[in-house]
């Protein structure tokens, strides 16, 4: 590209919706004014193949090398004129767009004349950063078409089964001996009542059978580096003291081993012995030592006899893998209500979870199917189950598991089929939830079995020290009063939490995590399954309760995110993203590592004395560290410091203390000003917006230098706190700059209204429209005076603070 | 149900229990029977069994530790049931009285060799029960047709009457009181434990018979009248060490054991528990007469012993 600056500059008419109110021909005029600007020409629709081809002959007839485009939002054709000026020859990078309808022409219909000098100053401060644009090269990383799932639930299982078959090599990492999850734990399904165990244990005969999937069980993920498509993860498959490959899994070493102990997988209600596997149809089918409790009598070796499987000498092992994306399953615990002194779990023989309940009522379980207590082996005659147990509490988990009160239907369907008459049944509930296909039916089958719904929330449980029976004292809504029911055993539905280990997977994986505990998706609607690191997805229970039919769907759904990246041979990355110069980063010298701690993503990295570094394909460039960085040695390519503040002046011009300048970020506030446009909310045209892809970008020295030319008013706008966030904490880390910095600003005796920091989202047109009402009200309040008077003040100090930026 | 882990202690016993659901466990110590030693200490696999001494009173004697078991540790696999000398635990499961580890040959048992010759008795001898320190002799008379003869000495059929000596040998540490006292030569022990002790009464503090107090067998430690010491007899002298618990000068008193008799097995277990309890080379020798090569080698070689 030649060193002269050719800029074009392209506006266009949007039919009538531009042009109806904005004077053109004065438009065109003043733009052929602005430096460095070769070449002007209108077109009544720009986007329109006629219109891009006017670019396209600009380019070549004036040799042009910066475009601007003043048209819609850049939300809106950004992308169509950066291919535009891509197929004319030109980088995309070096093209920039003027917001002139949803930001000028829509908001104030009724004011041409004030709507076409913004239009004016819109296009001025796009040519502005115009003049600083660099050509960006497209980053792209080789991909490693392999998989890894961690976590082998139904979830996992589906994913692993679906990418295996999509051809791609899975493997398929498992913490406990077997696969499986909870639902290998359970008897039978809701709705239909399939055996659980019979549908799953198939699929999971066909995960170990397939070649192309890798089970590697009894094992932990110690790390994880790297980015999509090219992750190391080292894994650790920990002892058994039986060599897999050797252990047909006949059950005699089992046989002779004399220790028993709690069954975890039972609910710890029966018992296993020290070498042995969980359940009969564990996968992979290979026994494990506990070494927590086998006493080295290896009376298991003499069984074992030739096959020589046994080898207590087996040392834990460590491997690595490469894989290019990532499908985390880990899955759900169940809540151990020890803590709900008023329901007496762990206290009262005859009060269990339902997850015990499961155990009990399992033909293969530790009572072979006999549903008895604990307190005296007979089988009850009135069973009662309470339901949001820890679920839908705000002191506990304020969120509802949403499968319980179908696994209550269920149960007590089972029960009434099992016994008749012979037993009597109650479900105490808040709210029935039965709201998936054949769900609503089920709920009708048990009552019409006769089963006893009543409605309130179980307030305590009382026992009968002699007879152990218990009597749950409950409101009945219904009634409108407070009851007892009498019942010889009660079964809790007691919510789902986050797996154990959560917090630590989120650390190695550098996921986020929401209030109740479980990952968080990178959007809740239109990203569902993605996290917020590139080729890393969610599936099943460890994103939030859910049924299995719905975890199913998210392991498919997830291998299918996944096969976007490992079918490519390259992933693309846009290269809007932080660089470091190492010449200027201080963390050589002194410990800093600010940056490192700003990084939602774990993409920049400061070792001690070291300069920083960014791995680029974790950046998603929304320029919180660049903001933060105390020496200024981060750079956010095409959001540089330069290009911003050289909006900034070129918006504050003239007439400053007339004006508002703002900074949007792109997600929310932009977006939410766009809307304003879009709806046609009338707002006062005294607003300088400056897009930022994040608010976290807005550096407090942009704010002074604002101020230093003499504006009006600044504003911050940001997505909503505290998920919001499109950067997931970008938002956190601008309130943390800015509550200083207004403290700073005040003690100068600078009017508190003239800095705001207000978060918009991409809804709230209105509330931009009106906000921009507000402040321009203030504006005229305070008094060009009194504004003028106030930066006069302040001048000195700001020209101090920000004379390193100084050029 | 969720597990539950539960220690319930009374004056007389200890018991743990691990009750699941479909399963329950007991370990019962019988504070009657023990003596502290805690020879079931040294083996426990789980480290689940603490000796607490219990502090001395002036002027008083010396008690005997007690024997603390951890419900949360505890595994029931009956270990320290079948080394106690003197029969002071017992397991159970869903109330049956069961010693999983000699169910499955993983440890052995103790051989209690004890006979009586009853042909040789004396009628109204009750020697042996006066003799047992534990008072584990029952001596009966009967007449030929069984039955029972309260008072022996008005009996004019004396030759006609038989002598029965009941012996609780479970709860029997084999001292050989009775062997010795025996009048007519009628019974012969068998130790279970062999091995040395032996007093360096240089060491022992002025006044101290801390040991003697707490032994439970007469006479294996004794006071002498010359020089006021507490001195060993070996013949009686058991090997359970609660002697060695008490003492409270180090390397006062040594107690080794050399050998116990016990049936045979083929236990890894067994075999750590031999290490601890006597000697490595008692272990290594116990491997080579079962003929487990391989695992004398491996002893050899961590120990870097030879012969
Ligand atoms: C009592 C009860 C009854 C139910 N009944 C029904 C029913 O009838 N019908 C129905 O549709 N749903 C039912 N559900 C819900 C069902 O259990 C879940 O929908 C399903 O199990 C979710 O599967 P998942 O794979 O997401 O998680 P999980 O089943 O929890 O599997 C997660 C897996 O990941 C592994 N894991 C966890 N952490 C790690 C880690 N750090 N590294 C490696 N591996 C890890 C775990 O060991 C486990 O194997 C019931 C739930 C309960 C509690
Ligand atoms: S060596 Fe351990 S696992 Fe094997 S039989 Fe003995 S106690 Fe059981
Ligand atoms: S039963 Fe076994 S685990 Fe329990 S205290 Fe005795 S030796 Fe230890």
């Amino acid at each position: 590209m030649s060193k002269e600056l050719r800029i074009g500059v392209f506006i266009c008419h949007c039919g009538l919706n531009i042009a109806g109110v904005i004077d053109m021909g004065e438009l065109v005029e003043y733009a052929r004014t602005l430096p460095d600007v070769v070449y002007v020409k209108d077109n009544r629709y720009t986007c329109a193949d006629p219109g891009q081809d006017e670019i396209r002959k600009g380019i070549k007839e004036y040799n042009l090398n910066r475009i601007i485009v003043a048209a819609c939002s850049p939300r809106m054709h950004e992308p169509t004129f950066r291919r535009c000026v891509s197929e004319a020859g030109l980088n995309p990078y070096i093209f920039e767009m003027a917001n002139i309808r949803e930001f000028s022409s829509w908001c104030h219909p009724s004011t041409p004349k004030e709507a076409t000098e913004k239009a004016k100053e819109i296009i001025k401060m796009a040519v502005a950063k115009a003049r600083l644009l660099q050509s960006l090269d497209i980053l792209e990383v080789p991909v490693t078409n392999k998989a890894m799932v961690l976590g082998g639930g139904i979830a996992g299982i589906n994913t692993a089964l679906d990418l295996a078959g999509m051809g791609f090599k899975v493997y398929l990492i498992e913490r406990g001996e077997s696969i499986g999850g909870h639902m290998a734990q359970l008897d039978k399904t809701f709705p239909t009542l399939d055996c659980s165990i019979c549908i799953e244990g198939p699929k999971m005969v066909d995960v170990s059978r397939h070649p192309n999937i890798e089970i590697i069980s009894y094992a932990d993920l110690l790390s994880v580096e790297g980015y999509v498509g090219n992750f190391k993860v080292k894994v650790r498959k920990n002892s058994r003291y039986v060599i897999a490959e050797n252990c047909t899994g006949c059950g005699e070493c089992r046989d002779v081993c004399p220790i028993e102990y709690p069954n975890e997988w039972d609910e710890n209600m029966g018992v296993r012995k020290a070498i042995s596997v969980p359940f009969d149809q564990a996968v992979p089918l290979v026994y494990t030592v506990n070494m927590d409790h086998c006493i080295e009598c290896y009376k298991c070796i003499d069984a074992c006899g030739a096959r020589q499987a046994i080898n207590f000498d087996q040392k834990p092992e460590e491997i690595e893998l490469e894989v290019g994306t990532i499908v985390v399953s880990t899955g759900f615990d169940i809540y151990r209500p020890y803590d709900n002194s008023l329901y007496g779990y762990g206290r009262y023989d005859n009060v269990i979870t339902a997850l015990e309940f499961e155990r009990l009522i399992l033909a293969a379980g530790p009572t072979g199917g006999k549903v008895i207590r604990a307190s005296d082996g007979q089988k009850p005659h009135t069973v009662a189950f309470i339901q949001c147990v820890g679920s839908r509490d705000v002191n506990k988990y304020p969120y509802c598991t949403g499968f319980c009160c179908m696994y209550a239907l269920k149960n007590a369907i089972l029960l009434k089929e099992k016994y008749k008459d012979d037993v009597e049944v109650y479900i105490i509930y808040m709210d029935m939830r039965a709201h998936f296909k054949g769900y609503e039916e089920f709920y009708q089958r048990a009552r019409e079995l006769g089963i006893n719904f009543i409605r309130g929330r179980a307030m305590h449980i009382l026992e009968d020290p002699k007879t152990k029976n218990l009597t749950i004292r409950t409101e009945d809504m219904t009634l409108g009063e407070p009851i007892e029911v009498g019942a010889e055993l009660v079964v809790l539905s007691t919510a789902a939490i986050p797996s154990k280990g959560t917090d630590e997977m989120a650390r190695i994986l550098s996921l986020t995590r929401g209030a109740d505990g479980f990952f968080m998706e990178s959007h809740p609607k239109l990203k569902p399954l993605d996290t917020p690191v590139d080729g890393i997805y969610l599936a099943g229970c460890c994103q939030g309760a859910k049924d299995i039919p719905y975890s199913v769907s998210q392991g498919s759904g997830a291998a299918a995110r996944a096969a976007t990246v490992l079918s490519q041979k390259k992933w693309k990355i846009e290269p809007i993203i932080a660089v470091v110069d190492p010449d200027k980063c201080k963390n050589t010298r002194v410990k800093c590592g600010i940056c490192e701690k700003r990084c939602p993503y774990g993409a920049i990295k400061a070792p001690e004395g070291e300069p920083a570094r960014v791995t680029i394909a974790m950046c998603h460039g929304c320029g919180t560290c660049v903001a933060d960085c105390p020496s200024d040695a981060i750079t956010q390519l095409h959001f540089t410091d330069a290009q911003i503040l050289s909006q900034i002046r070129s918006a504050l011009e003239e007439n400053p203390e007339e004006k508002i300048l703002a900074f949007l970020c792109n997600w929310c506030s932009y977006a939410g000003a766009d809307l304003a446009g879009t709806s046609r909310f009338e707002y006062p045209p005294t607003i300088r917006a400056i897009r930022v892809m994040c608010s976290g970008r807005v550096d407090k020295d942009f704010v002074l230098e604002a101020f230093r030319l003499g504006a009006g008013m600044v504003l911050v706008a940001a997505c909503h706190l505290p998920y919001d966030c499109h950067y997931i904490s970008g938002n956190v880390w601008m309130k943390k700059r800015t509550d200083a910095l207004t403290m700073v600003l005040g003690k100068l005796g600078l009017s508190p209204e003239r800095f705001r920091v207000e978060y918009i989202s991409a809804a709230e047109g209105v509330k931009f429209a009106g906000l921009v009402e507000e402040m321009t009200e203030q504006m005229k309040t305070l008094g060009k005076e009194k504004i003028q008077a106030e930066n006069e003040k302040l001048q000195p100090t700001l020209e101090r603070m920000l004379s390193r930026k100084k050029k | 149900m969720p597990m539950k882990l539960l220690k319930t202690e009374t004056e007389n016993q200890l018991v743990v229990e691990r009750i699941l659901h479909a399963r329950r466990y007991s370990l019962t110590l019988d504070r009657t029977l023990c003596t502290g030693c805690g020879i079931c200490k040294e083996i426990c696999p789980r480290e689940a069994i603490e000796v607490k001494t219990v502090p001395k009173v002036e002027g008083d004697k010396a008690r005997p530790p007690t024997i603390d078991v951890s419900e949360e540790k505890c595994h029931y696999c009956g270990i320290c049931e079948s080394i106690c000398p003197f029969g002071a635990l017992k397991v159970t499961v869903d109330g049956e009285h069961v010693i999983p580890v000699i169910k499955s040959e993983s440890f052995p048992q103790l051989i209690r060799e004890i006979e009586v010759d009853i042909t040789k008795c004396d009628v109204d001898c009750v020697d042996c029960e006066e003799a047992c320190p534990l008072n584990l002799i029952t001596v009966t008379v009967q007449t030929p047709d069984g039955k029972e003869v309260k008072d022996v000495k008005s009996r004019p059929d004396k030759e006609k009457l038989k002598v029965n000596v009941e012996i609780k040998k479970d709860l029997c540490p084999c001292c050989r009181l009775c062997e010795v006292k025996c009048p007519e030569g009628a019974i012969r022990v068998r130790k279970i434990f062999h091995g040395i002790i032996r007093i360096d009464r240089e060491k022992c503090p002025e006044d101290c018979q801390d040991c003697l107090d707490v032994c439970p067998i007469p006479g294996a430690l004794y006071l002498s009248e010359e020089d006021g010491k507490v001195h060993v007899n070996e013949l009686f002298c058991v090997y359970c060490g609660v002697c060695k618990v008490v003492c409270p000068v180090e390397e006062a008193l040594e107690l080794q054991r050399t050998h116990i008799r016990h049936t045979p097995v083929r236990s890894g277990a067994w075999n750590k528990a031999l290490e601890k309890l006597t000697s490595t080379e008692e272990m290594a020798k116990e491997l080579r007469t079962k003929g487990s090569a391989k695992k004398l080698e491996s002893v050899k070689k961590r120990v870097a012993w030879s012969e």
